[in-house]
């Protein structure tokens, strides 16, 4: 789980201070071990990472579902939930473009999760 | 020769038009006698010839025919290998324009200089490896447009309409929503987002997942087994969108030689259900674009439909659903692009654009209020910012003693790193034994082309490096091999 983490800061890496690296690793591994779903407020965690690619390859047979994919609480209000989806549709359709291959699979993934969830809060369009 | 030439290089179909004495744009046919081209290249095995278009597309064997190579620009390892030989995406769509460049010039004259057309949200690789296409196709590129811009320069020329536009651009392979303001002969555009892997062929794709269902349920057997009948089925798929664009109902036989032949019966309302899910991605892309410069559905005074799949009525009734008014067909769905790319080539000055993504560098950021430190992405220029532009952002070292200073160039508008693509990195070595807190200047240049290039400067010392992005990957041909590939392309023998 933790690869995909320092995977993704090694570029990082290159261009920071080995001390300030370490504080981001460190804090890295203290928050992979949360449960809580990526909370998509823009503030960096550098555990969402590994919390997402680990949400779309479920261990399970059942796996997540859509909404809990997109991080969708029961009870969220509509507009949440419409802004919600608006980020993480933003995020996702840019990155379905990257040059990172796994990166753009993850993406197509995930928008088919978004779609479902938006089909299902706000009807078909 | 046509001072004012533009190419829709596109994922299905290329054309190419002409501007004519009396200012109106007018495609130009291919030796085929087709007004467009199909995007399709075919290797021939036992001769010296590589077919380009309809003979391509319908006639070839599919393990020697490349199809929709433009989905691979913005792939640095991607390559097609025929006999040993490795063709880059940008080889194939040079092998396109090479098509494109002789036969229209038979009719024209000779064809130099042309604008040529881009999807709104390819990005620097991909706008990059189109350059490189058009170079070694002897054409010099005067501009990248993106696709839905050119679809709208030629909507304005055509309908003489002020205010503010959507033009919706359901293409073969890709979506782009374009917003604009129009303003007799000044065109502004505010904002362009794209969806990837969301066009005309996504929906054959859908298509031939109910051919195949009703095929099993039938015969009891899979309706193609290798890639030659997967290309026939998918074919019949995208004769079937089209009747089911006009009719309710359509009826078709299909089969193989193996299974037999079966019985399909396609309603439009099967159909419809079938494609809403890219439709709500659609209109989600839409609301991006809205939200990306603040405006409501009701701030828009015209919407305009370009592509061949805004043919299809339900593309039509969600728009004019959403939007409250009925979407505009522009004339020609399918030539607008080509067409609009030739206005574009002699108004290129009245057509302000923006940089369709953000561009920017990883930094270790400190929350102010919290002392928490972060690795970002630091915007330099933001997406929607008028080009040509230029814009400086100054960045302080952290630690002491630093003999190198590494700025990574990063593209796209996420704060989160993960989220971005790194292009490219600059890399300046400083003076010794400096304190921590030393000004780096890191300034961006975006322009016309939509490219960008980087200046470091380190404000101490006065010393810069100064890069424009480069790529490496198995589909990146360096400089000396895009000459070299250039000269054997244009000993190749194209129909």
């Amino acid at each position: 789980m933790f690869d995909n983490v320092f995977k993704s800061l090694k570029a990082i890496k290159d261009s920071f201070t080995a001390d300030a690296i370490r504080r981001a690793e460190k804090r890295a591994t203290a928050a992979a071990a949360d449960d809580a779903l990526p909370a998509g407020d823009g503030v960096f965690k550098p555990q969402r990472i590994s919390r997402l690619i680990d949400i779309v390859q479920p261990a399970t047979l059942a796996g997540p579902t859509p909404e809990e994919i997109c991080g969708i609480a029961p009870k969220m209000p509509k507009q949440e939930i419409r802004q919600r989806l608006a980020l993480l549709y933003r995020r996702y359709n840019r990155a379905a473009s990257s040059l990172d291959p796994k990166l753009r699979h993850e993406a197509e993934r995930m928008l088919d999760a978004i779609v479902t969830v938006r089909e299902n809060v706000f009807g078909p369009i | 020769m046509a001072d004012f030439v533009g190419i829709d290089l596109g994922t299905t179909l290329s054309g190419l038009a002409y501007l004519r004495p009396d200012g109106q744009p007018e495609i130009v046919p291919n030796g085929d006698g087709e007004r467009l081209t199909p995007s399709v290249v075919y290797f021939d095995q036992h001769e010296e010839i590589t077919l380009v278009g309809s003979a391509a597309r319908d006639g070839g064997d599919p393990e020697r025919t490349v199809y929709q190579i433009k989905r691979h620009m913005d792939d640095p390892d991607h390559y097609v290998e025929v006999d040993g030989r490795r063709w880059t995406p940008a080889e194939i769509s040079a092998l396109i324009l090479s098509k494109l460049k002789r036969d229209c010039s038979r009719l024209i004259g000779d064809i130099t200089e042309a604008v040529i057309t881009v999807p709104a949200n390819f990005n620097e690789l991909a706008r990059k490896s189109t350059i490189a296409a058009a170079e070694m196709a002897e054409i010099k590129v005067s501009r990248l447009v993106n696709e839905p811009t050119a679809a709208a320069v030629y909507y304005a020329h055509t309908q003489d309409v002020n205010g503010r536009i959507l033009v919706f651009d359901l293409g073969g392979g890709t979506l782009d929503v374009t917003i604009l303001e129009v303003q007799n002969e000044e065109i502004q555009i505010l904002t362009s987002e794209g969806a990837r892997h969301l066009g005309g062929s996504n929906i054959d794709e859908m298509l031939l997942e109910l051919y195949a269902d009703q095929y099993r349920q039938q015969v009891n057997a899979d309706l193609f087994n290798d890639e030659r009948q997967r290309r026939r089925a998918l074919q019949a798929a995208e004769d079937a969108k089209k009747m089911l664009s006009k009719l309710q109902r359509y009826t078709d036989t299909i089969g193989n030689d193996i299974n037999g032949i079966a019985r399909i019966e396609l309603h439009r309302e099967a159909f419809e259900k079938a494609v809403s899910k890219l439709l709500t991605r659609s209109i989600m892309l839409v609301e991006q674009a809205l939200n990306g410069v603040s405006l409501k559905p009701t701030d828009i005074n015209h919407v305009v439909l370009v592509g061949g799949s805004t043919r299809i009525p339900k593309v039509k009734t969600a728009l004019e659903k959403f939007f409250g008014k009925q979407p505009k067909s522009c004339s020609n769905v399918d030539e607008a692009v080509a067409l609009g790319a030739a206005v574009f080539a002699q108004r290129a000055s009245h057509v302000r654009e923006v940089c369709n993504q953000s561009y920017g560098t990883l930094a270790m950021l400190v929350n102010a209020s919290t002392g928490e430190e972060a690795v970002r992405n630091s915007i330099v220029i933001a997406k929607n910012t008028p080009i040509p532009c230029s814009k400086t952002q100054v960045y302080m070292t952290s630690e002491a003693n630093e003999r190198f200073i590494e700025v990574d160039i990063t593209q796209g508008e996420d704060d989160d790193p993960r989220f971005v693509d790194v292009i490219g990195k600059i890399t300046l070595e400083v003076p010794p034994d400096r304190p921590a807190g030393c000004e780096v200047a890191v300034t961006y240049s975006y322009d016309e082309n939509q490219r960008v290039r980087a200046l470091v400067v380190d404000k101490q010392s006065g010393r810069s490096q100064e890069v424009a992005v480069s790529y490496r990957g198995a589909g990146i041909l360096s400089e000396e091999e895009l000459l070299k590939r250039g000269r054997a392309l244009r000993q190749l023998r194209i129909e």
